[in-house]
């Protein structure tokens, strides 16, 4: 094969240089012969393709650690398939020495960052902003917040408030049983919500929602006067108002990950995540010991309240919603258990069947 | 000096059967891939555009890597999520009250004001990403084996755009010429080839021919608002109706305009004496927004055969999973979920490989050819390469704020 005429770009100047390119004898490299000046020798297994056109072949010189700017840009048809067919390693990408294990960390360390943003700063922030709520903003938010997820859990339609006046002042008079002479911080305003679901949650503010199904689940008045207390307990560490915080921080982060940096998803995810309250581990101890401390108070029983997570922890596969964000029924029981005081039922037997009619 | 300058054509080569295989393989596998690809993707997709892009008889060449940019990626999302994440907070303190159910006209407002102020907030990074995005493609883009290049002033970027901007708005797009020039020229003139600098010529005043039909149609449609403040609806309507149609096409017949006005005013500077290198374009607005409702067109058409043909096959598969009458497993169910949300990402992939194809190519490739340069004798052997830059978030934050555009 004789030499062809091909076009060379050197890399250091903007002019084209028309040169003689040919094979060597031995079919391992180019030669590259300029006008002027000495031939270059560019070996095959160093060549890595820049554009494969139709028409032509533009290739670079790969060598490591070094960037070889100069371009070779061949359109003799024989040349082309000649190069294309001999060097081995034409369309490889080269990847520099120690990539691995830089690209490796830089993974981790975004992981990392993101971990400790998500887990440490956020929380940090939200529970200062919480804090630093003032009572009456929190009491207003609790009420948009129980308004929201009576819709929620109505698909849309208003759900019913249970107003039976027998069943809300037996509640009532569990409230007071509960709470009279304990010095709590809020007023509280417990609801029943007529819904299917087994649940009750705290909202900010002093809020308690109890939905219906609790009520038909639940065995005797001191269940739901364990279940209260527990939520009671969240009402009074704010654990409800921190979570919303910490939602609403990190419904930003991942909002940039799904590619919506409005914003608008965000009050959205806060407000669902709420509904699922998912608190940590050790504001659901926290709570239950306050519960406890709570019921003894008010001299009753807890053996209702561990009976209450025996049946729940029996029911899988079904799994009540309460259960689910609370983990560890069994041991949480015994722990009920293990405290256990006698004391007198909750409520009198007239009281608890007007509280399970309430939504009658 | 006119003797001895020749006007070189910028050509763009491919058709829509060369790009259509490379978007839609790479776009499918970076759906299998959960969107990690997508940066190889990226890299793959603009190897092959620039290379279709030709002054005279050398190509562009795009150097970038699809690893470059998934670390600049990395890089910017924990930026962003401190950024994010203290903003979103700090609106959620002070908008606790009626963010979620506002009671009054007043907290409507302020909830609507909220909401607006996180987006608000996002807009100085995307401002700023924006810039550094052009600076990456600049530095990685190639031609003759000499690189492109931008200097690092993203912030100065993001104030000039933030003023004019609010200027543009304010003004009713009557200042809409004087974001457009200064923009420009702030980045044109911290460009360079290799030794060679970029210079904007021209003034903001020039691009009021450029404008021209959508001032009419502002026109048209302020006349109108004042008919129907005197109470004359249909009248006013009629003529609010047209003066709205008549500015949007202004509107992007101003943009294909402004772009031949700035082309032609751009000049390439060697240090020295030497005569510059020019720049010349002429592409016609009407032309471009032809091109627009064609391939839209066109996208409609073949992205609902698509969209037909896969779910109805996720229909079908969907019915055999879950069986005729009976209680259908958690299984089945949770199985159905996940192949409507593959088919969901893929459609998705369809779509924009069809609208990369038949819209922003074909539109790319009349705006590219329709550019001649004049190079001056001996300009080119003047020339020389300039040092490497390299970003170090390549153009990570343009990808996590999804403001890539199309290429």
């Amino acid at each position: 094969m004789g030499p062809v005429e091909a076009a060379f770009y050197d890399g250091q100047s903007a002019a084209r240089r028309v040169v003689q390119v040919a094979a060597t004898s031995d079919g391992r490299s180019l030669v590259i012969q300029p006008e002027q000046g000495a031939a270059i020798n560019w070996p095959l297994v160093d060549l890595r393709a820049v554009e494969d056109a139709a028409d032509r072949l533009v290739i670079t010189l790969h060598r490591a650690g070094d960037t070889v700017e100069a371009r070779l840009i061949l359109t003799d048809p024989a040349l082309i398939a000649w190069v294309k067919s001999t060097a081995p390693d034409l369309h490889r990408r080269d990847v520099a020495a120690g990539t691995l294990p830089k690209v490796a960390l830089r993974i981790a360390a975004a992981l990392g960052a993101v971990a400790v943003i998500l887990f440490v700063l956020l929380p940090a922030i939200s529970d200062r902003l919480a804090a630093a709520l003032p009572r009456d903003q929190e009491v207003a938010f609790g009420k948009a917040v129980v308004r929201q997820m009576s819709e929620f859990l109505g698909e849309g339609q208003a759900v019913l408030v249970c107003e039976n006046p027998a069943g809300v002042s037996a509640l009532d008079r569990m409230v007071s049983r509960l709470t009279d002479g304990q010095g709590l911080g809020y007023d509280l305003q417990v609801v029943v919500i007529d819904s299917p679901i087994v649940n009750a949650f705290a909202a900010p503010g002093g809020h308690v929602v109890i939905l219906r199904g609790l009520l038909d689940e639940a065995q005797s008045a001191d269940e739901v006067a364990g279940v209260l207390a527990h939520e009671i307990g969240h009402v009074e560490s704010r654990d409800a108002t921190r979570l919303a915080f910490r939602a609403a921080g990190s419904a930003g982060i991942l909002s940039l990950l799904f590619g919506d940096v409005s914003g608008g998803a965000a009050i959205t995810l806060a407000g669902n995540h709420l509904m699922n309250a998912a608190y940590t581990r050790e504001a659901e101890s926290a709570a239950d010991s306050f519960a406890l401390r709570l019921l003894s108070g008010a001299g009753i029983g807890t053996a209702g309240f561990a009976a209450f997570f025996d049946r729940i922890d029996g029911m899988d596969g079904d799994m009540p919603a309460y259960l689910s964000t609370h983990p560890d029924s069994a041991l949480r029981a015994a722990q009920a258990r293990a405290a256990g005081t006698a004391g007198t039922p909750a409520l009198s037997d007239p009281d608890w069947q007007a509280l399970r009619a309430i939504c009658g | 000096m006119t003797a001895d300058v020749q006007p070189v054509q910028v050509t763009y080569r491919a058709d829509a059967a060369a790009l259509f295989p490379l978007a839609l393989g790479t776009g499918l596998l970076s759906v299998v891939t959960l969107g990690i690809y997508r940066f190889w993707a990226k890299a793959r997709i603009r190897r092959f555009v620039w290379s279709q892009i030709r002054v005279g008889d050398d190509a562009l060449e795009f150097t970038g890597t699809g690893l470059e940019m998934f670390l600049g990626f990395l890089l910017a999302v924990v930026v962003l999520a401190v950024y994010l994440a203290g903003i979103q907070l700090l609106l959620f303190f002070f908008g606790i009250r009626f963010i979620f159910a506002p009671e009054t006209p007043l907290e409507e407002a302020m909830q609507a004001g909220s909401i607006g102020l996180s987006f608000l907030a996002a807009v100085p990074l995307m401002l700023v990403a924006l810039y550094r995005a052009r600076r990456y493609r600049m530095n990685r883009t190639r031609l003759r084996g000499i690189r492109f290049g931008m200097e690092n002033a993203g912030l100065g970027y993001m104030i000039r755009a933030l003023v004019y901007g609010v200027l543009a708005v304010v003004s009713l797009g009557i200042l809409w010429p004087l974001m457009t020039y200064r923009l420009e020229a702030y980045m044109t003139d911290r460009s360079h080839w290799g030794s060679a600098r970029f210079r904007q010529g021209g003034a903001w005043g020039g691009l009021y021919a450029a404008l021209r039909p959508y001032l009419i149609g502002l026109g048209f449609l302020l006349v109108g608002a004042v008919f129907l403040a005197l109470g004359e609806a249909w009248f006013g309507g009629v003529v609010v109706a047209m003066g709205t149609i008549w500015a949007l096409f202004g509107m992007a017949l101003y943009q294909t305009r402004a772009f031949g006005y700035l082309t032609s005013h751009k000049s390439l500077i060697l240090p020295g004496p030497a005569a510059p290198m020019h720049f010349g374009a002429a592409p016609r607005g009407g032309r471009v927004i032809w091109l627009y409702i064609k391939g839209g067109f066109i996208v409609l058409l073949l992205a609902s055969v698509a969209s037909g043909m896969l779910f109805g096959a996720v229909g079908m598969m969907s019915a055999q999973i879950l069986g005729f009458g009976g209680e259908p497993s958690a299984f089945a169910i949770a199985e159905v979920a996940v192949i409507g949300a593959v088919a969901y990402l893929v459609f998705l992939s369809v779509f924009g490989t069809l609208s990369l194809v038949f819209i922003s190519q074909p539109i790319l490739g009349y705006l590219a050819g329709s550019v001649q340069v004049f190079v001056p004798t001996g300009f080119l052997d003047a020339l020389h390469q300039a040092r490497a830059e390299v970003g170090a978030d390549a153009d990570g934050f343009a990808d996590a704020l999804d403001i890539g555009g199309a290429f």
